[in-house]
């Protein structure tokens, strides 16, 4: 398995994102036992997916965690599950560690921690630690989806303006 | 540079672990009353419950203290600070002497002042000795009492109904958790814990606690008694200031600080629940006994006892529990007591969500059931953003980070972070 | 705004969505909520799933696949997503013309008996067309010949449908040259379903050509037999005042609601709840009567003929059950909501379908059979009744609003009343069109959907039109939601219409709004488009008219199948939200702006319901101009008023 880099990330391209889900699905997908999607249906409980395609209006994004710098989920978190890799700067949980007081759900200013209450746990976007691409952004058909550091995101952003000119 | 910290819980092992990150050679000095290591007392009703081992409650590494190189002193109490000398007294009589210190010495248990609180059988849980003697008593209690609706006297109750023990909660007030959320809120949650069998018995309190040698019963200011074998208070915690005010510092509800966490005295610092800080809803001096807020206080008041000025934003009192899947967030000003303030809520059945607003700006909020956008609100509390705009969609179902997308890109400069600025990198209007 | 107050227009939906929200019933706004966003490949048109090659999608910004695994273009993938919308649309309208040509043909050999031959104008008229000698036969034979002539044409494999021959001669070369005349009702439906199977057609521009075809065969076959039929099978509609909203449920009554479309059983359930028995029935277990009102699209056929109170249109089904008011509900085809069930069980409601066609899981089913109408009518009403004693009255909220208006408007009666003479004749509203009295006339049909605000797209430009001196002639959900804003009493004229439609509604005493019935009854405005060209002084097909078609809370394949077969008729119809048709540069082009060069009507889409009715009014403007008719009579006092 390829080691991921340092400050890697998902972003999303909003003019580009059309709300298919297909990052949601395969987010579920992927963090199921069988990585199967029929299987993964027929899973109990079922796979929960860590990314929401939100929408305000016209406005669509596929959001994930943010992997903040100075993350507050972290401060929040009670139980000690969740916490910095220090080697590429990515939030990391704990699973085992993991209590469910959703301390984190009220912290994460971008509500991407989502409740798994079956299994009364806090789960998030772990960029895909099974696989050496990203589960969402290889189902993103409109190519909204990107994992890479700020500066390759934005250097994506200004080439497709400058090639809309 | 020696710096001392009182106090191994939220605020002290998280003020140690900055000093030590930035400053490789210091000396660092850990004095704390419990002995044993790292632990998160939030966890405690979770370990009653049966819901954790012990194991879970360590939140640090075990070998957190020798990694870091601290020296600490467990089990020791510190009693007194000699301010001119800059010199501390243990009560096993050992010198410890400080450039820097931060009292981090945290809150304790509120007891009640009424006949027979002495009894073996009456429990606080505060520390893990609590837990641990309550756990080991388990079997043979049937029936419980607990002393207080709060939130942790309801956290109490839940944990010992969840051990499937009878369980009456008594409270002083209208209603339960009359601290954290409004009536509406308070009469979902109660609503849910006495559908799971516990019994809440408001607007009471206990008078007495009977029983030869072991506890009988609870007697009720209204006369009526409640048989049990175990009573727990869960009343809330009040600061254990007793040091600070010795020393003569300036000592509120809390010991006082500035905005650098930093006390009447220049060389001495304090956080978590001991501090009190300004609080950012209600802009004045607040002591906030919770966990997110211990963590951030110690880490701040670190860099500022390091020489790296660092501003604390403020404390913002906040709680979420869940009580048999029932979750419940609060934040701010729940039940705002002057006018001018605007209220938004919904109610779905269990599904409530309650928005305080000052002049377009949540001041607090409720949320029972569907807790999915606390962050973001929260986020909206905390920096004081008009919302406006989007006051409209706060109390729905879908409200989420997208629906505040508008403001992160219009108010650069209270967005300012490099994860807040990414999300709107590809946004143009 | 709250949230009830975003969701709906009308006070009594408000209400009831307020209600829903207190007991946590869980109703349509919530689960549109849940379900946003929407897929923008749907919402485009652009993901394909014909075969098991697929699914496939195109990325809409060119970046990813641009064909499908067959090779096929975004073109073709939204051309054929749009036409199985229309056959399915046409499939539905159609099939409820079938059943009644059925009917039809029961009632004339004695069979259903419950039924007889009420339009024996209307028959005679409509045997001529399909060229039935009529002389000295009785009622009954020449409804059977008709009936069996009717049905012939769902499966006829040549020619033409014998309906087309009212539409303007014009019109109907218009169709022949392009080779769009439909052949058969069900034929041209199927032939979609071949046109669009794997590897067949992928020219977008003859594969939407061919939907038009079918959509033809719905708006002239189909939903006009369904419409002329019914006619004849229960009468042609009169103009009727009747009631409409929550507020016609009764607090003391036992309330029925008939939801669906065909008014072959809701017609005979108006006799079945005259029943002596039952209502004495109905009085012993302590209510003051039976109370039958209508839902959606029957509630229309039982308003049109019978001026049975309205309770609303198809967003407020749900409501109408919360009310807790209502014994039984029972439903036959099309617009109801699967959600019915579980609305239905947080209350006593009892829910009935009737249709073999259209089963829930676990809900009671007493098919519907023409043989024994009334007999299975009252069976339904009675266990209506039998459920009265089951009301939690302490649950009952029933909205006070109620409105009243004049339905019952059709191709024959509307202007023979503006003629103020009993003979089926136009002339007057040409004549108002020609003077400028009238700017001209729109056709505001279709559903509600829960993405634009209930009833408020429909209700504000049906009031920007009327202000602008443009008759309304309405249909369906439509409709009901300006009959429960007022706006379909002749006295609205005064507070709503414009100077010179003001005094043409004062002349005759009509609406400025005509109700002329349920979503098949659409047919009914094709006829008076065909009559108003054949009056003559208008020019001379359809298109030349000053005349255009809106449904701006369109939300079902039916309503493809509608624009299609106006765009078809040459008339400019304009969507509330657009077609998903959106990820096809071309085949939008095409229907919103080539096609008129071949079909004189084309497609615009355009959610603001002032902005579309300011499209309507220019181009009814640009068709004066082209007429030659002079400026609007009264033009500087009709200007838009700002609300």
């Amino acid at each position: 398995m390829k080691t991921k880099t340092k400050n890697i990330k998902i972003y999303c391209d909003i003019t580009k994102c059309i709300g298919c889900r297909s990052c949601e699905m395969a987010c579920a997908v992927e963090h199921s036992k069988s990585k199967n999607i029929y299987n993964a249906l027929k899973e109990k409980p079922l796979p929960k997916k860590r990314v929401k395609a939100e929408s305000s209006g016209k406005i669509i994004i596929s959001l994930h965690c943010q992997h903040c710098q100075d993350a507050p989920c972290i401060t929040a978190c009670m139980s000690g599950a969740l916490s910095k890799d220090e080697k590429t700067g990515a939030t990391i949980q704990d699973k085992e560690k993991c209590v469910g007081c959703w301390m984190c759900v009220m912290a994460c200013p971008f509500g991407a921690i989502v409740r798994d209450v079956e299994n009364h746990i806090a789960v998030k976007c772990d960029l895909c630690p099974d696989r050496d691409d990203y589960a969402c952004v290889v189902a993103c058909p409109t190519g909204a989806l990107f994992a890479g550091t700020e500066e390759e995101f934005r250097k994506r952003i200004e080439e497709k303006k400058a090639k809309e000119k | 540079m020696k710096y001392v910290i009182i106090g191994g819980s939220a605020a002290g092992v998280n003020a140690a672990e900055v000093l030590r990150k930035n400053d490789k050679k210091c000396d660092i000095t850990l004095i704390s009353e419990e002995e044993s290591l790292l632990y998160s007392r939030c966890l405690l009703t979770y370990l009653i419950a049966g819901s954790i081992g012990e194991e879970k409650l360590y939140f640090k590494d075990r070998d957190f203290y020798k990694a870091n190189k601290i020296k600490t002193y467990l089990g020791k109490k510190a009693i007194s600070i000699d301010r001119k000398k800059k010199e501390m007294l243990l009560d096993d009589e050992t010198k410890v002497l400080y450039d820097k210190l931060l009292i981090a010495t945290g809150a304790s248990a509120k007891t009640v002042d009424i006949k027979g609180a002495d009894k073996r059988g009456v429990f606080t849980v505060r520390n893990i000795e609590d837990a641990r003697r309550i756990i080991k008593m388990l079997d043979k209690v049937k029936h419980v009492v607990v002393l207080g609706g709060g939130l942790i006297g309801l956290k109490d109750a839940y944990a010992l109904r969840v051990k499937g023990k009878e369980v009456t909660v008594v409270v002083r007030s209208q209603h339960v958790l009359s601290q954290m959320v409004d009536p509406e809120a308070a009469t979902i949650i109660a609503g849910k814990l006495a559908a799971s069998g516990i019994k809440i018995e408001t607007c009471v309190a206990a008078k007495e606690i009977k029983g030869k040698g072991a506890i009988e019963e609870v007697v009720l200011d209204n006369g009526k008694t409640i048989k049990c074998e175990l009573v727990i208070i869960g009343k809330g915690v009040e600061p254990n200031v007793e040091i600070a005010k010795k020393s003569g510092l300036k000592v509120d509800q809390g010991i006082t600080v500035n905005q650098y966490l930093e006390t009447s005295d220049e060389n001495i610092f304090a956080a978590g629940d001991v501090a009190e800080t300004r609080d950012i809803a209600r802009g004045t001096p607040r002591v906030n006994a919770l966990w997110p807020c211990a963590v951030a206080q110690g880490r701040v008041a670190a860099f500022n006892m390091l020489g790296k000025k660092q501003i604390y934003e403020g404390s913002l009192s906040m709680n979420s529990v869940d009580f048999f899947g029932l979750a419940s967030i609060s934040m701010g000003i729940t039940k705002p007591k002057e006018g001018g303030s605007e209220i938004i809520n919904a109610t779905r059945g269990e599904n409530y969500k309650k928005f305080i607003l000052k002049n377009n700006i949540i001041v607090g909020m409720v949320l029972v059931g569907d807790i999915s956008a606390a962050g973001v609100i929260s986020v909206l509390i905390k920096r004081k953003i008009d919302v406006s705009s989007i006051k409209d969609m706060l109390y729905e179902d879908s409200f989420n980070y997208a629906k505040m997308l508008p403001l992160v890109r219009k108010f650069k400069d209270k967005f300012s972070e490099e994860e807040f600025r990414d999300t709107v990198i590809s946004y143009k209007l | 705004m709250k949230r009830h107050e975003k969701r709906s227009y009308d006070p009594a939906s408000q209400k009831m969505i307020q209600k829903a929200e207190k007991e946590n019933i869980e109703i349509v706004w919530d689960r549109y909520d849940a379900m946003q966003p929407q897929c923008g490949f749907g919402e485009l048109g652009i993901c394909c799933k014909i075969c098991n090659m697929g699914p496939c999608r195109i990325d809409p910004f060119g970046d990813g696949p641009q064909t499908g695994i067959c090779g096929a273009s975004k073109d073709t993938i939204v051309a054929r997503n749009l036409v199985r919308m229309i056959a399915s649309g046409a499939a539905a309208h159609s099939d409820h013309g079938r059943d009644i040509a059925h009917a039809l043909l029961l009632a004339a050999d004695g069979e259903a008996h419950d039924y007889h031959l009420k339009g024996t104008e209307k028959l005679k008229r409509t045997a001529q067309v399909y060229g039935i000698d009529t002389k000295g036969k009785s009622t009954e034979k020449i409804g059977k010949e008709l009936g069996e002539k009717c049905l012939a044409e769902f499966g006829q494999q040549h020619g033409e449908l014998r309906l087309l021959s009212l539409a303007p001669k014009k019109r109907q070369e218009i169709w022949r040259k392009l080779g769009i005349a439909p052949r058969g009702i069900d034929r041209e439906i199927v032939e979609i379903m071949h046109r669009t199977h794997i590897g067949v057609d992928n020219d977008y521009k003859n594969v939407i050509n061919h939907g038009m075809r079918a959509a033809l065969g719905d708006g002239w076959g189909g939903s006009m037999i369904a419409t002329e039929l019914s006619d004849i099978l229960f009468g042609s509609p009169e103009p009727i005042r009747a009631t409409v909203n929550l507020g016609t449920l009764k607090k003391d009554h036992v309330n029925i609601v008939v939801h669906g479309h065909e008014p072959t059983l809701s017609d005979v359930v108006t006799d079945a709840v005259k029943d002596p028995e039952l209502l004495a029935l109905a009085k012993k277990y302590g209510a003051k009567g039976i109370n039958l009102v209508g839902m959606c699209c029957t509630a229309n056929e039982i308003l049109m003929r019978h001026g049975l109170p309205s309770a609303g249109n198809f967003l407020q089904q749900e409501l109408a059950i919360l009310t807790g008011s209502v014994e039984l509900m029972m439903v036959d085809v099309q617009c109801i909501m699967p959600a019915l069930s579980s609305v239905a069980n947080c209350f006593h409601t009892k829910l009935v379908t009737t249709s073999p066609k259209c089963k829930f899981p676990g809900v009671e089913h007493v098919e519907f059979k023409e043989e024994k109408a009334l007999e299975i009518a009252k069976n339904i009403i009675r266990k209506g009744v039998e459920n009265y004693k089951n009301r939690v009255q302490q649950r009952v909220d029933i909205p006070k609003e109620i409105k009243g208006l004049v339905a019952g408007f059709t191709t024959e009666n509307a202007f023979r009343i503006l003629g103020g003479k009993y003979r089926f004749t136009v002339r007057p509203l040409n004549d108002a069109i020609i003077s400028g009295r009238l700017r001209g006339a729109a056709g505001v049909v279709g559903c509600n959907n829960p993405n634009i605000k209930h009833d408020w797209a429909h209700v504000e430009m049906v009031k920007e039109l009327l202000r602008n001196d443009v008759l309304v002639v309405q249909t369906g959900c439509s409709a009901i939601a300006c009959a429960k804003a007022g706006l379909l009493t002749p006295e609205s004229a005064y507070e709503y219409a414009g100077v010179g439609l003001r005094e043409v509604c004062e002349a005759v005493g009509i609406p400025p709004v005509l109700h002329v019935g349920s979503c098949v009854d659409n047919s009914r405005i094709l006829l008076i488009l065909s009559a108003v060209v054949a009056e003559g002084g208008l020019g001379e097909d359809i298109s030349d008219l000053p005349a255009a078609g809106a449904a701006p809370e369109w939300m079902s394949e039916k309503a493809i199948s509608i624009g299609f077969y106006f765009v078809g008729s040459g008339v400019y119809t304009v969507f509330g939200t657009p077609q998903p048709v959106m990820g096809s540069e071309n085949v939008t082009n095409y229907i919103t702006n080539e096609i008129e060069h071949t079909m004189g009507g084309k497609f615009a889409f355009e959610a603001d319901p002032i902005k579309a009715a300011h499209m309507m009014i220019k181009h009814i403007d640009k068709k004066r101009k082209a007429l030659k008719l002079g400026e609007v009579m009264y033009k500087e006092k009709t200007a838009t008023v700002k609300k």
